[in-house]
């Protein structure tokens, strides 16, 4: 009886935690900001069914905290391969959309590019201060670098042999001269960007590129065009929150 | 290059845009000598499923010449001159999901993705010239088309098999055959088809090669009916028959073994029912009318199956949920793994089991494409299949 109870409410949790996680901001800016440019009668469902994604998710937001910026994907590789596709750090660049470029100095010294707010370049240097081969890398910015931040990556073989689990987890310390640009970069979203990091690394582990559209041709764009080329990534190197957060302000 | 592009809601242009690109180490760049329009396409003509954007390139069912091929792409594989049917899913070939055949489940050909999790949980693989949603990707009606993991996808057809023979590898053939396979047919079964478009005559047919003795295929377009006909189905026109009843009474009060949705989201009908959905879809409190998928559970046999290769974008109300439940049926859908069936049915167009053109009523050039979709979407002159032929000029037709 208490069991069922129990496991009844956690299987409601999960469900209001997904119905209210902050990634579904997002879908709700998508679908608000398409359905807006959009002045028909299926972007005005669209608009209020973002708008209720929205409260939903904004309502839980109020409780989120630094966790957030982890993610998850299994992917269907060895960790002996996964490990090494990111201990090579100047492969970062190739998923990680933000990071213009990881120049590798030495066995643990890095230096770092990343494009900030007006694609403007922001710099610093890293050092690897964990390093468990096929198990696990952490870094971070050096002391006296103008960005704090810190991150890591472990790889878990799945235990019936379906892959390995690659778990991230990146931080931005506020503070320093940075600290704004970095918070404008990152969006309100920093959950969304690294999921997307993740999902890209999977991409380019697997199948050995990351999937895009970026400069391919198009018919003439228009008004409504052309704000939507944003908001779905084709013209900007920024993730989609970014993008979407760009959006916002023009509107 | 020639591109029919999405401009709006039933606003299809044909634009000069730029010739397309290698983007990516495993693409190539096909030179398209054919390619359709499907019911599909008729889905974002209508304006139903959200994500299109002004300007964007359509089609999804194309077949041509490789030009150009990325240094990703192994020559035995690929290679410039090949002749190709191009699958309108697009899939890694290295992913879980492709390892288990599922192409069209791909984790890592939708470069949005995260819009389709929003809607859907996780997102399917990318697809040709069909929403930012799914991808994004520019499609096939223009005269060349980028085509993502090339060295996956694309079929080689030897030169004596005609394109109109061919090009329906690209979806409408696999996307028939697979609908029936879904069936779970045995010997001796009944299957009821709704829908008589190009999807729902190579499922109607299918269903026979897979061993059904009897399908019958509902739809109210007088030629779709007979095209029907011709393969052997009984028919039944849902605006003269109570769909229900006559089921039953052709079936001795059994039910068909499978009922297969053929139709989709924009499903006619008429009745009380039939005016909410249409009014729902209007105010788009519901985007999708679920007509048929509601008759096809109320009319399935006990314990039979659902086959669903129609279209759903979103959400629908009232679905048959008690008797689903109660009679046990098993529902199967999903868009089509193409590259399961592309070898094999060719390989029965090659033996001469099926000859694929038959469903072709209208080839035009590119330039026409805004009039043909407006033909194929009302059925006027007896429109049942476009093809469009992207070099080709209306003077020269
Ligand atoms: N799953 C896939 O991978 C896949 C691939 C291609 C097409 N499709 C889908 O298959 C469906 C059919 O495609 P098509 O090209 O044949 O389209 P189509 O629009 O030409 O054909 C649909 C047919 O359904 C008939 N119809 C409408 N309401 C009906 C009703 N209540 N009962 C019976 N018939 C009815 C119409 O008269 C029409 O003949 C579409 O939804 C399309 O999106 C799915
Ligand atoms: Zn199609
Ligand atoms: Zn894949």
């Amino acid at each position: 009886m208490n069991s069922r109870n129990s496991s009844q409410a956690s299987s409601e949790r999960g469900l209001n935690d997904f119905l209210s996680s902050n990634s579904l901001l997002i879908g709700a800016a998508a679908l608000m900001a398409f359905g807006i440019t959009r002045r028909s009668k299926t972007s005005l469902a669209l608009a209020t069914a973002g708008g209720l994604l929205a409260a939903n998710a904004s309502r839980s937001r109020r409780q989120s905290n630094a966790s957030h910026t982890r993610a998850t994907f299994l992917v269907n590789s060895s960790p002996e391969k996964a490990y090494q596709l990111w201990r090579d750090f100047s492969n970062l660049a190739r998923f990680m959309r933000h990071v213009k470029s990881v120049q590798v100095l030495d066995e643990t010294n890095s230096e770092w590019v990343v494009l900030g707010p007006m694609e403007r370049e922001i710099r610093w240097y890293a050092e690897i201060i964990d390093d468990v081969k096929n198990e696990r890398i952490s870094w971070r910015s050096q002391p006296d670098s103008l960005v704090q931040t810190s991150g890591s990556v472990e790889f878990q073989p799945h235990r019936a042999g379906r892959g390995t689990f690659v778990t991230a987890t990146v931080r931005y310390t506020p503070g320093g001269a940075l600290s704004k640009a970095i918070a404008t970069m990152l969006g309100k979203h920093p959950q969304f960007m690294i999921r997307e990091d993740l999902r890209r690394f999977k991409a380019l582990l697997e199948a050995g590129e990351t999937p895009t559209t970026l400069g391919q041709p198009h018919g003439p764009r228009g008004v409504h065009g052309s704000v939507e080329q944003v908001l779905f990534r084709e013209t900007t190197n920024l993730a989609a929150p970014q993008a979407a957060h760009a959006y916002s302000k023009t509107a | 290059m020639k591109a029919v592009c999405w401009m709006g809601k039933e606003n299809m242009q044909v634009h000069n845009v730029p010739d397309p690109t290698i983007l990516n180490p495993r693409d190539a760049i096909i030179r398209i000598t054919s390619t359709c329009i499907c019911g599909s396409d008729l889905h974002l003509y209508n304006g139903f499923v959200p994500t299109m954007e002004q300007g964007d390139i359509m089609g999804h069912e194309f077949m041509g010449e490789v030009v150009e091929v990325g240094p990703g792409v192994s020559r035995d594989k690929l290679k410039v001159g090949d002749r190709v049917v191009v699958p309108f899913t697009i899939a890694c070939g290295n992913c879980t999901s492709c390892q288990d055949k599922l192409w069209s489940s791909c984790d890592n050909s939708n470069p949005n993705a995260w819009i389709a999790e929003k809607l859907m949980g996780y997102s399917p693989s990318g697809l040709f010239g069909y929403t930012h949603m799914l991808g994004g990707y520019a499609g096939g009606q223009a005269q060349y088309a980028r085509v993502p993991f090339a060295d996956i996808g694309p079929l080689k057809i030897p030169d004596g098999i005609s394109d109109e023979k061919a090009v329906f590898l690209s979806d409408i053939f696999p996307t028939g055959y697979m609908g029936a396979e879904n069936c779970n047919i045995r010997p001796g079964d009944t299957i009821a088809v709704w829908g008589c478009g190009p999807v729902g005559q190579f499922a109607i047919r299918s269903c026979f090669m897979l061993g059904a003795d009897r399908v019958i295929a509902i739809d109210r377009v007088p030629e779709r009916l007979e095209m029907a006909r011709e393969a052997g189905a009984e028919t039944l026109n849902f605006e003269e028959v109570d769909i229900l009843e006559a089921l039953r009474e052709m079936t001795g009060n059994q039910g068909p073994d499978a009922c297969m949705d053929v139709v989709g989201m924009e499903a006619s009908g008429h009745g009380l029912v039939f005016a909410m959905d249409k009014a729902k879809q209007f105010l788009h409190t519901q985007m999708d009318r679920p007509i048929v998928l509601r008759q096809a559970i109320l009319a399935c046999k006990k314990g039979g199956t659902v086959s669903v290769p129609g279209v759903y974008a979103s959400f629908i109300d009232k679905v048959p949920m008690g008797a689903y439940v109660n009679k046990g049926l098993t529902m199967k859908t999903g868009q089509t793994h193409m590259m399961r069936y592309m070898q094999p049915l060719l390989e029965r167009i090659q033996k001469g089991d099926i000859d694929p053109s038959f469903v072709i009523s209208h080839v035009v050039p590119i330039d026409q494409a805004p009039a043909a979709y407006r033909t194929f979407r009302d059925k006027q002159d007896d429109c049942t299949k476009v093809v469009l032929k992207p070099w080709e000029t209306a003077a020269a037709a």
